[in-house]
């Protein structure tokens, strides 16, 4: 960056909206306010008007923001009603993936290898569609099962739609990855997000001009990257829950990572926790659950658990408990129920607003159950501390036991061996003792950890995964989720298509105005296989997934 | 999100780095698209259906059971131990209570797999389910089983493995032996003096479809299993009974597959054979699945699936019907072995085994001692195009003093005479397996 560029990253929280103005050098500045709930526009609009002055404005380049917008329109089901139109052919019931209040599955079939078996009804999807059209629902999602492997069928209703609609979702263009089940759910609640997404759009975008800013804008998605804002229009569903993603962010950009790690954020009701490994942060195998649903949103791997500053203390005949859950705020707040805060200032480890409150309180506890205060406050912290510890082990776990599909991984699958804790968060520094001797392994409390979301946003990465499917029986390659559909020779080999697929994604971020060189592109799996028809070869069967991983451009050592 | 109704695992391991020849069905790309249809319709995401990772049998679980000649090591591969111990990791989630019920969809294959082993037979060296079976009864102390094969093959392996052995009820169903590899599994093999009934083979016609192979079950195998009362029932899931298979000639469908795991409810299943790999196994793979799950499986269906050109000929059923009889009075009055030798001596079978895989030939006499206190002390002289004379002793699971006496006899016999390149050992009640 040049020495006068700005980069603004800002974060919309649910309870705080933060805000960081960053420079060749480092942090120029920070804000924080709460959020307002009910008017997103205003709490960015007075965070970058508090960041920043006049003059600055126009030398910011780069504004990232990470907002809750459609998290919260599908919380709360601020939804459109959208027209969902599926083909599943054979299979679990479709009836069982039902969403919404329009869901019409449609005769049609694709298998396993693309080839279409059963064509769709297109006079039956205009008849759907004029029905629609009837009830004044404008938004349709499309969606047939392995349509990543042919989009014929998601096009044909689209066209049918066409004229009827103001915005159509096509699955095959959400993900390369199979599970028709989530990409029902995501193409749902991207069609059913979308107006209401792009209204908040159009309102930043006016905000921006008001105040003279003329910068690159991109928002954050929950696998800890970003994406150009122009380009989330058409895909608003990327932007859920991309807080967490945010702050562990910012611990990436705060210190320099390079090993396996664990990163904490306690907060006042929960402790987050995300894993890196070799410096990078984990994915999400599959997509991220919002509401039960398992969606085809990619995210950073993490874990909450029902532990921080706030949880109630309670004690009985079993021992001490600490949370799950919050009684309102820690005694020494003015609440009613002591909490780990409250046992944190008893012992002194802290001095954290009224402390004798928290002392009467721990000490009113402890009489009851006939212990001292002490014990008990060293029981509640012991308790939460070990329940951190065993909820970080049972994550290591499950990634270290995550099912793999070859003798090669089975036997020389590399283990994670966190080297290092990254610990954030309000009460953060009260634990670095205890967590210590719990993890055994050296805990750093990174400065500036308060805006590490905010910084987060400013200095994350783009993102983007595709995958490459080819059978060179059939003579065709698709990556499906940049829209590429091209023939291959018979001769196409898995060397040419980790080429190909790496070339692709470079001229696709290229066409949307991002400077990305081949070198970025990381391919993360790749696979060929031989397929055989009664004994006799019929072709490759070829795969290559490829992916920029999330990363900070710049970090604030 | 969909629930399962029982807790089910799935220990899926594909090996896609593992065939025993490129274009051989048994290659790498077997289970690629039953993963690709898993996938799809979204099997990992049913809420009380967990994946899990297998575990890797141990040469103590092949040696449990198998006398490997001349070593484990030379007659497997590490395929075949990580396929066994995801039969294992089977039984132990089930088992530990951490699901209801568990399917091993692993390749390869392990039925033809049988007591001795010199290679690779019918696609199989080591029998998983048999090592599993071995481990559940030493690790959590489980009396009697039940193995339903529902192969198309006869699985001559674990009926070898079983011969013996009153605890373990083995039933195959199978395309008749006159028309099939290996050849075996007619209805008059029904186990040995000892285990005389706890063999039950059904072999049906060529051609026969849902309504003649769902008749067996109903009618032959569920009133076996009530009568026999296993603590476990294992399925040894072949799935080369369908239509579409290149190497049989059934016509079994994905929802006969389904209809028969619910019907027989099996607490583990273990995946067999089945090469029919892009238009059979990812139905019948999802139908096994959802109905082991407890999950509505009526639309699953193969793309070409046409009920009339699979409908069965009269003739097929009029002789199942008449099979019944014959499988049930064999299963309620089995041989009684008359004219052998008298207990206390021991009775000798010959056999000529032929690996059709590896290309060796094998000639075992197997000796078992009559015993009324346990199954019997147990030996088998072996030599093959690839191994010279050798010999295995099994002191079985709950031998009496008598035959662990004679055991330790034999063994020491056998040392002393040097004829023998190798000598394997197990015994069961010591949990000893070694090369002697």
């Amino acid at each position: 960056m040049a020495k006068s560029d700005l980069f603004l990253g800002l974060d919309v929280g649910g309870t705080h909206t933060d805000a960081v103005l960053i420079n060749d050098k480092g942090i120029v500045a920070h804000y924080k306010a709460v959020t307002d709930h009910d008017n997103l526009l205003l709490s960015v609009r007075s965070a970058i008007e508090k960041v920043s002055g006049e003059a600055e404005r126009k030398n910011i380049r780069r504004i990232n923001l990470s907002t809750t917008l459609s998290t919260n329109a599908i919380v709360e089901n601020k939804l459109e009603d959208v027209c969902v139109i599926i083909s599943s052919g054979p299979g679990i019931d479709p009836e069982q993936f039902r969403i919404g209040k329009y869901y019409y599955a449609v005769s049609g079939s694709i298998d396993h290898r693309g080839k279409e078996v059963r064509g769709v009804d297109a006079a039956a999807i205009s008849r759907i569609v004029a029905e629609a059209a009837s009830k004044k629902v404008r938004t349709f999602a499309a969606v047939t099962k392995f349509s990543t492997r042919n989009p014929d069928q998601e096009n044909v209703i689209a066209g049918e739609a066409a004229e009827k609609s103001d915005f159509i979702t096509l699955g095959h263009k959400l993900s390369g990855q199979l599970g028709f089940p989530r990409r029902v759910v995501t193409a749902y609640f991207n069609s059913a997000v979308w107006r209401i997404y792009n209204g908040f759009a159009d309102a930043i975008d006016a905000c921006l001009k008001e105040l003279g800013i003329s910068a690159e804008v991109n928002v954050l998605k929950a696998d800890g990257g970003t994406m150009p804002f122009s380009l989330s229009r058409g895909v608003p569903v990327e932007t859920i829950l991309s807080g967490p993603a945010a702050s562990v962010m910012g611990i990436a950009a705060l210190c320099d990572i390079t090993q396996d790690c664990i990163v904490l954020d306690i907060g006042g009701t929960t402790t987050d926790i995300a894993i890196f490994a070799g410096g990078v942060p984990l994915i999400e195998k599959d997509g991220i659950s919002l509401q039960d649903y398992p969606t085809l949103v990619r995210s950073l791997r993490t874990r909450s658990i029902g532990v921080g500053g706030d949880s109630v203390i309670r004690a009985s005949a079993k021992g001490v408990t600490v949370g799950p859950d919050r009684k309102g705020p820690a005694m020494a707040a003015g609440g009613k129920e002591p909490a780990l805060v409250d046992a944190l200032n008893a012992r002194g480890i802290i001095s954290y607003m009224d402390v004798k409150k928290s002392r009467d309180g721990i000490a009113a506890l402890a009489k009851k159950k006939n212990m001292t205060p002490q014990k008990l406050a060293d029981a509640a912290i012991d308790t939460a501390v070990a329940a951190i510890r065993a909820d970080v082990d049972a994550m290591l776990e499950d990634i270290n036991n995550r099912p793999v599909y070859t003798i090669h991984e089975m036997l020389e699958g590399a283990k994670l061996a966190p080297k290092k804790l990254y610990v954030m968060g309000g009460p953060a520094g009260a634990f670095k003792e205890k967590l210590t001797e719990a993890f055994g392994v050296p805990v750093v409390l990174p400065k500036n950890f308060e805006v590490a979301n905010a910084i987060g946003a400013a200095l994350a990465r783009t993102t983007i995964d595709i995958e490459l499917f080819a059978d060179t029986g059939r003579g065709e390659l698709l990556i499906p989720n940049i829209g590429v559909r091209q023939k291959v020779p018979s001769t196409y080999t898995l060397k040419e298509a980790e080429r190909d697929v790496r070339a692709h994604l470079a001229a696709h971020l290229k066409g949307l105005g991002l400077s990305v060189s081949e070198a970025d592109t990381e391919i993360i799996e790749s696979s060929s296989f031989n397929m055989v028809n009664d004994f006799y070869s019929a072709g490759k069967d070829i795969r290559v997934k490829c992916q920029i991983k999330p990363g900070v451009i710049k970090r604030l050592l | 999100m969909i629930k399962a109704k029982n807790r089910m695992g799935l220990i899926f391991f594909p090996a896609y780095d593992w065939a025993i020849s490129p274009t051989h069905p048994e290659r790498e790309e077997r289970l690629l698209y039953t993963q690709d249809q898993l996938r799809e319709e979204g099997i990992f995401d049913i809420d009380g259906l967990v994946e899990y990772k297998p575990d890797i049998a141990t040469e103590e679980d092949v040696m449990r059971l198998h006398f490997c000649f001349p070593d484990v090591a030379s007659v497997t591969t590490e395929s075949h131990m990580i396929s066994a111990g995801g039969a294992i990791k089977a039984a132990r989630i089930v088992m530990e209570g951490q699901v209801d019920r568990a399917f091993a969809l692993v390749r390869p294959p392990g039925h033809h797999a049988m007591k001795s082993v010199h290679g690779n037979r019918g696609f199989c060296n080591i029998n998983n389910e048999a090592i599993m079976i071995e481990y559940i009864r030493d690790t959590y102390g489980v009396k009697k089983v039940a193995v339903v094969d529902t192969d198309c093959h006869h699985g001559d392996g674990s009926q070898d493995i079983y011969w013996n052995d009153p605890n373990v009820l083995y039933i195959s169903i199978h395309q008749d032996g006159r028309t099939l590899y290996p050849g075996s599994g007619h209805v008059d093999e029904l186990g040995g003096p000892n285990a005389a009934g706890k063999t039950i083979n059904i072999p049906l016609p060529p051609e026969t479809s849902d309504e003649g192979i769902l008749y067996a079950i109903d009618e032959m195998v569920l009133p076996i299993l009530k009568d026999f009362k296993p603590e476990l029932i294992v399925n040894s899931a072949g799935q080369d009974n369908h239509y579409t298979d290149p190497i049989t000639n059934m016509n079994f469908s994905a929802q006969g597959y389904a209809r028969l795991n619910e019907k027989l409810s099996p607490d583990i299943a273990v995946l067999e054979g089945g090469y029919s790999i892009q238009g059979a196994l990812p139905y019948v793979n999802l139908g096994i699945i959802l109905a082991m799950a407890g999950v509505d499986y009526s639309h699953v269906r193969e793309p070409d699936y046409n009920a009339a050109s699979l409908r069965q000929d009269p003739r097929i059923m009029d002789y199942i019907k008449k099979l019944k009889n014959v499988v049930l009075d064999a299963y309620k009055d089995p041989p009684r072995y008359e004219g052998l030798p008298p207990y206390g001596e021991f009775m000798t079978r010959k056999k000529n085994i032929f690996y059709d895989t590896d290309g060796i030939r094998e000639s075992q006499v197997e000796s078992i001692l009559r015993c009324r206190e346990c199954s019997g002390l147990f030996s088998l002289e072996t030599h093959s195009t690839v191994c010279s004379l050798s010999l295995g002793i099994e002191i079985p699971l709950g031998a009496c003093p008598a035959c662990r006496k004679e055991g330790v006899k034999l063994l020491n016999g056998a040392k002393k005479s040097g004829k023998y390149e190798t000598i394997q050992v197990i015994d069961r009640v010591k949990k000893e397996y070694y090369r002697a």
